[in-house]
């Protein structure tokens, strides 16, 4: 699969960035998750909030920082094809080139009415890459 | 500590708090006695699951394994009987029953209410240790 | 492609512990864009975090969902903790270990450990740690729309169960 998730930046400022994903059929591993009932896995879902943090923190000198730590993440509602994940995620710190986020992603549903719904809340770090364990 | 030593409600406290602090990712000085798990602490249906198994695993000891029941610290399906919940509001039925099921909590503001929606917003920090309290001396 | 991300069970202690393996290579087409060169910097295939985490909820998914005869819609809900000491890169393999540390009607808490090793070396290092909670979606997620057939385990789990030569230890029976 493709592995760029985020579609479009809406706003960006030094400490925040919201983004969008579209979910579409057209997506091949919507077939296996699930059969019968297609919807973005909980995990790409966090992969769209780390894009999202790695553009906004490209700016800080790094622009290939990974996930290193997740806190407290919960999934709320599904995603289904046609409706877009919108993830907003923020700068909480930093410390020694490592960065603390809070990001939250919700639902957009075209053309219906309801509110849009939290599909993904929580906390993560983003580091630099590490081919060895940090030795001490 | 020996295993049959009783915990008094400080200590209580002090543990449900360190849960608290994980299961919500919260600072200590957040989470207070009179704090609504929903309301103040934004505690949604997941988090009470794993709030849940944390308690348990934190107050059973070999001899005296701590299991809570479904429905045992918040009664489920509040929705689904209609003796309990009319229109969306807690019938007189129904506050009897919250009263008789969940003696660990203080209903006297919310009957004025008597929102469904509202119902779990009663669950403080200090009806958590009061819960705990009674099932260990049970 | 499809939505598996471990390649084997190797061991499985049921409703206690399972053990599940995954190859990493550079055939498989995401490493290209993760990350892709850019600019001066030359193309780095790095694992991608999400997708190792996926592999333990899929360790652990399976585990859980065993447990209960497949008969639980089991969905993860809530990534308690994970911590990630360092990355994995094609050539390697991943080693995921989970065990369950609470299972009730409502869901399932579990534990995990990652590790890695490369290839021919036979030396496991010890990465990171995974921790989860899982609900079981009939019992649990009242409100939401699930379609009323267990489509969490279907047929492309029983293929990868099979190949591991665990369908009798797991009843196949769904």
């Amino acid at each position: 699969m493709r592995f760029n998730l985020i579609d479009t930046v809406l706003e960006q400022s030094p400490d925040r960035i919201v983004a969008i994903k579209q979910v579409s059929l057209a997506e091949e591993y919507l077939a296996d998750h699930f059969p019968t009932f297609p919807v973005l896995p909980g995990v790409l879902m966090v992969e769209t909030m780390v894009q999202a943090a790695r553009i906004l923190l490209s700016d800080r000198g790094d622009t290939r920082l990974v996930l290193g730590e997740i806190k407290g993440l919960k999934f709320g509602s599904f995603v289904r094809p046609g409706e877009t994940l919108a993830v907003d995620v923020t700068v909480t710190g930093s410390e020694d080139g490592t960065y603390q986020c809070r990001g939250k992603g919700r639902v957009l549903r075209h053309g219906r009415d309801g509110p849009d719904e939290t599909a993904v809340s929580g906390r993560f770090t983003m580091r630099p890459i590490r081919r060895a364990l940090p030795s001490s | 500590m020996p295993e049959s030593a009783v915990l008094t409600q400080d200590e209580i406290l002090e543990k449900t708090r360190e849960i608290l602090m994980e299961a919500l990712v919260l600072d200590a000085d957040e989470i207070k006695p009179d704090s609504s798990l929903t309301a103040d602490l934004q505690a949604e249906s997941i988090d009470f699951l794993d709030i849940v198994f944390r308690l348990e695993k934190t107050f059973s000891t070999e001899a005296k394994p701590f299991k809570i029941e479904p429905g045992e610290l918040f009664p489920d399906n509040l929705l689904e009987n209609p003796e309990w919940v009319q229109e969306g509001k807690l019938t007189d039925a129904g506050m009897d029953m919250l009263k008789e099921r969940m003696p660990h909590v203080d209903f006297s503001a919310f009957d004025q209410d008597r929102n469904v929606d509202k119902v779990a917003a009663n669950i403080t920090v200090a009806s958590l240790v009061t819960f705990i309290d009674r099932k260990l001396s049970a | 492609m499809r939505w598996m991300w471990i390649d084997q069970i190797v061991e499985l202690v049921p409703g206690q512990r399972m053990v599940a393996i995954k190859n990493v290579s550079l055939a498989e087409e995401h490493l290209h864009d993760h990350f892709a060169a850019d600019g001066e910097l030359d193309a780095l295939p790095v694992y991608p975090a999400s997708l190792l985490i996926e592999g333990m909820a899929q360790t652990a998914g399976i585990l859980v969902g065993a447990a209960r005869d497949f008969k639980e819609k089991v969905i993860l809900a809530k990534i308690m903790r994970a911590v990630l000491d360092c990355d994995v890169f094609p050539g390697q393999t991943i080693r995921y270990e989970a065990s369950i540390e609470n299972l009730d009607t409502a869901g399932a808490a579990t534990k995990g450990v990652v590790s890695r090793t490369e290839a021919a070396s036979g030396q496991w290092d010890l990465i990171g740690h995974i921790d989860l909670l899982f609900s079981h979606a009939d019992q649990a997620m009242s409100g939401v729309d699930v379609p009323e057939h267990n489509f969490v385990f279907g047929e492309n789990l029983k293929i990868i169960l099979q190949s591991a030569g665990l369908s009798a230890a797991v009843g196949a029976k769904h």
